[in-house]
């Protein structure tokens, strides 16, 4: 019986031309509309070398991780250049920012980097990004500092020995600092992300529509399935099966494509690229059968939430500019902790950004998490076997 | 004969709606029930009733003697259905389509072969089996609906209004088939508000009106609730008032009218009420076209149980 379904499952999905084309062609034309759109204003971008100030007082000063940084990125003959830095004070900086001749200004003060910029562009958003990154790592390297401490058992060691051993281990690659530097950066590198976080949801369509056609409150062959003698689980279990097959050949198509004809850098570990799709697939599959099960609509309106949702999802995660990924991360983070598509595209750009994948692990756990309850819900609706009304 | 449905005091209300009140009828084994009745009178409400495919608040249900239920599947593997709307894969070809329905019941894949070959033959599609749904006509898709509910040769089968909006040709063969399956021994339970095609097929008839029945028995039971036994037309052009005045004094009739030239007369019962017309009409050597005399119908036996037409 399982077999049978799985079967005409596959037949009737790969015969919906409308489901081939938003699950299978139009994440790829979309990668290629990306790719057509951004690789030109990313090359203008690498050209850029943004012009900031930092408030040049004592707790700057104190901070060697910011300042070496800083110093890397802003020394013209490291390949890392990517930063005009003026040290000055605050009055000069609100003056050099008023007459537009800096991007930004950065004090530090109370633990804390501010960042003031007067607009929202692509420079004030990678001056963030750097920011930001450097914060995150920062944490590491202290513990790098600790442990350098701790082996050397010498608690009055040089400071400079010390911040050349973590710049030896972060050139060494141990800590992907120089990722953000501008011969790596990019930052349409996450519009693509989101593309394949897209192709996961839209698999959504393949098991809502499958699963709307097997449920008797939702269709006229749903009906007559009902009717038989065939167990429902069994049959609506065929029909995932099939949609996932599906899905798992699309986003593969969409993966291989992007990288090998768009040139997306999906960084060295290909496995936990894949295993990022099958479980954001996953994700997609469970939020196409919980719109089939739960939401009590005709089948045109389901498809207009799931693409509503899913484009709102993508967005919010960073498919128009990471800066709204920034803004959301920034000011309500639940959000993006609880949107799928966003899970999606943080593991790959931790998979590319981070060694460790402890944040990678979290985003897939979450997934799992996700997938996981729309599924228990959707079981619990479908354990009903009759209805008021059909 | 046994009963294969038996149905007591089913009632389904959406909220507060009686869609079905108060039913009880049984169904004996290898006879064609008739469910008649207007739209909404409640006739698919209690066939989803009777397939456990909607709740109900009160009454029980038994098929071939045992309690209908959700998970009843042995009961369920002797049961086809050929719903009003047409229950089709669009994106498999008629073939795929029966076979998939069929794989639901049948899992022997060379009796599934026979089964569908025996049921594509039966409806007539044999030309149209790589044909997808679209491709078809409306009543060739009724077939099809029809072949999706039978190919696994159920014992017992609902059918819910199968003619609805079919051509002619399509219709006859429709009712060619049900004909079929009755004289292989399939117990039918029908539905429809077509009259005609109850008189033509149904061994008992039972005729809904909002959710309840107004009367049940055979074609000739049922008429028997008519007040009128005959109706005469005849088509006369200039027909004299002093005429019509005579023959409203005939013994026997009940009502009379005459328009368009078409002059109507019913008679409540007696015997050569035609032969008696043709008689005075002659001695008053008045010419007319046409002359027909008929029985009443359901649709006068619903007339007089509602005071409307089935069709209103």
């Amino acid at each position: 019986m399982l077999y049978h379904n799985l079967k005409y499952s596959l037949k009737v999905l790969l015969k919906n031309k409308g489901l081939i084309f938003w699950t299978f062609a139009f994440p790829i034309i979309l990668a290629i509309f990306f790719k057509l759109a951004f690789s030109d204003i990313e090359n203008k971008e690498k050209l850029d070398i943004i012009n900031i100030a930092v408030i040049n007082n004592e707790e700057y000063n104190s901070d060697e991780i910011f300042k070496n940084t800083f110093a890397e990125l802003s020394n013209k003959d490291s390949e890392n250049y990517m930063l005009n830095i003026t040290y000055t004070d605050l009055s000069k900086s609100k003056k050099m920012l008023d007459n537009n001749e800096i991007t930004g200004y950065l004090l530090f003060s109370n633990n804390e980097v501010n960042i003031i910029v007067k607009n929202n562009g692509i420079n004030e958003t990678i001056l963030r990004y750097i920011v930001d990154e450097i914060q995150s790592n920062k944490e590491i390297i202290n513990n790098l500092i600790e442990n350098e401490i701790r082996e050397n058992n010498n608690f009055s060691i040089d400071y400079k020995t010390i911040t050349e051993n973590v710049k030896k281990q972060v050139l060494d690659n141990n800590i992907k600092l120089n990722n953000i530097s501008n011969k790596n950066l990019s930052y349409t590198m996450i519009e693509f992300y989101t593309v394949i976080a897209m192709a996961c949801l839209y698999g959504a369509m393949l098991s809502m529509y499958i699963v709307n056609m097997k449920l008797p409150n939702m269709s006229n062959v749903g009906k007559r399935i009902s009717i038989s003698p065939s167990n429902k689980n069994k049959i609506i279990l065929g029909s995932l099966f099939a949609s996932y097959i599906l899905e798992l050949i699309g986003i593969s198509i969409l993966l291989i494509f992007t990288s090998l004809i768009l040139k997306v850098d999906y960084g060295n570990n290909l496995p936990l690229v894949f295993l990022t799709a099958i479980v954001g697939s996953l994700a997609g599959l469970s939020l196409g059968l919980f719109l089939a099960t739960v939401i009590k609509t005709n089948e045109n309106a389901k498809i207009g939430i799931l693409i509503s949702v899913t484009m709102l999802e993508c967005f919010l995660s960073g498919m128009m500019g990471i800066t709204m990924k920034y803004i959301i991360d920034k000011n309500i983070p639940i959000i993006n902790k609880i949107n799928p598509a966003n899970m999606i595209t943080d593991a790959l750009y931790s998979l590319y950004y981070y060694d460790s994948l402890k944040r990678y692990s979290l985003n897939i756990l979450s997934l799992l998490i996700f997938s996981i309850i729309l599924i228990v819900i959707s079981y619990i609706t479908l354990r009903r076997q009759k209805y008021d009304s059909i | 004969m046994n009963n294969i449905i038996e149905v007591k005091n089913l009632t389904k209300q959406y909220k507060t709606l009686t869609a079905v009140d108060n039913l009880s009828f049984n169904v004996k084994e290898g006879e064609i029930l008739g469910l008649l009745g207007p739209n909404g009178s409640g006739k698919t409400t209690t066939i989803n009733c009777i397939l456990s495919l909607l709740n109900y608040q009160k009454g029980t249900i038994k098929i071939f003697g045992k309690e209908m239920k959700p998970d009843s599947y042995d009961i369920k593997s002797k049961i086809g259905v050929i719903f009003q709307d047409v229950a089709v894969f669009e994106e498999l070809t008629v073939y795929d389509n029966i076979d998939y329905f069929c794989g639901l019941y049948i899992k022997d894949k060379k009796k599934r072969k026979e089964y569908i070959n025996d049921a594509i033959n039966l409806v007539g599609l044999n030309e149209f089996k790589k044909f997808y749904p679209k491709q078809l006509s409306g009543g060739l898709l009724r077939r099809l609906n029809i072949a999706c509910g039978i190919a696994h040769k159920p014992k017992l089968i609902f059918l819910d209004e199968p003619t609805v909006a079919v051509d002619p040709q399509s219709r006859n063969n429709i009712l060619d088939n049900i004909k079929t399956l009755r004289n292989q021994g399939t117990t039918i339970v029908y539905t429809t508000h077509y009259m005609e095609e109850v008189e033509i097929l149904c061994d008992e008839i039972i005729i809904l009106d909002k959710g309840k029945i107004l009367a049940k028995g055979t074609l000739d039971e049922l008429k028997e609730y008519a007040s009128i036994e005959e109706k005469i037309t005849v088509e006369i052009n200039d027909l004299k008032e002093e005429i019509i005045e005579e023959i409203k004094e005939f013994k026997n009739v009940d009502k009379i009218s005459y328009e368009r030239n078409i002059l109507l007369i019913t008679y409540k019962k007696g015997k050569n009420n035609l032969g008696e017309l043709i008689d005075y009409l002659k001695s008053k050597k008045v010419k007319y076209n046409k002359i027909f005399s008929e029985r009443p119908t359901l649709n006068d036996v619903f007339l007089e149980l509602t005071g409307k037409e089935l069709r209103d």
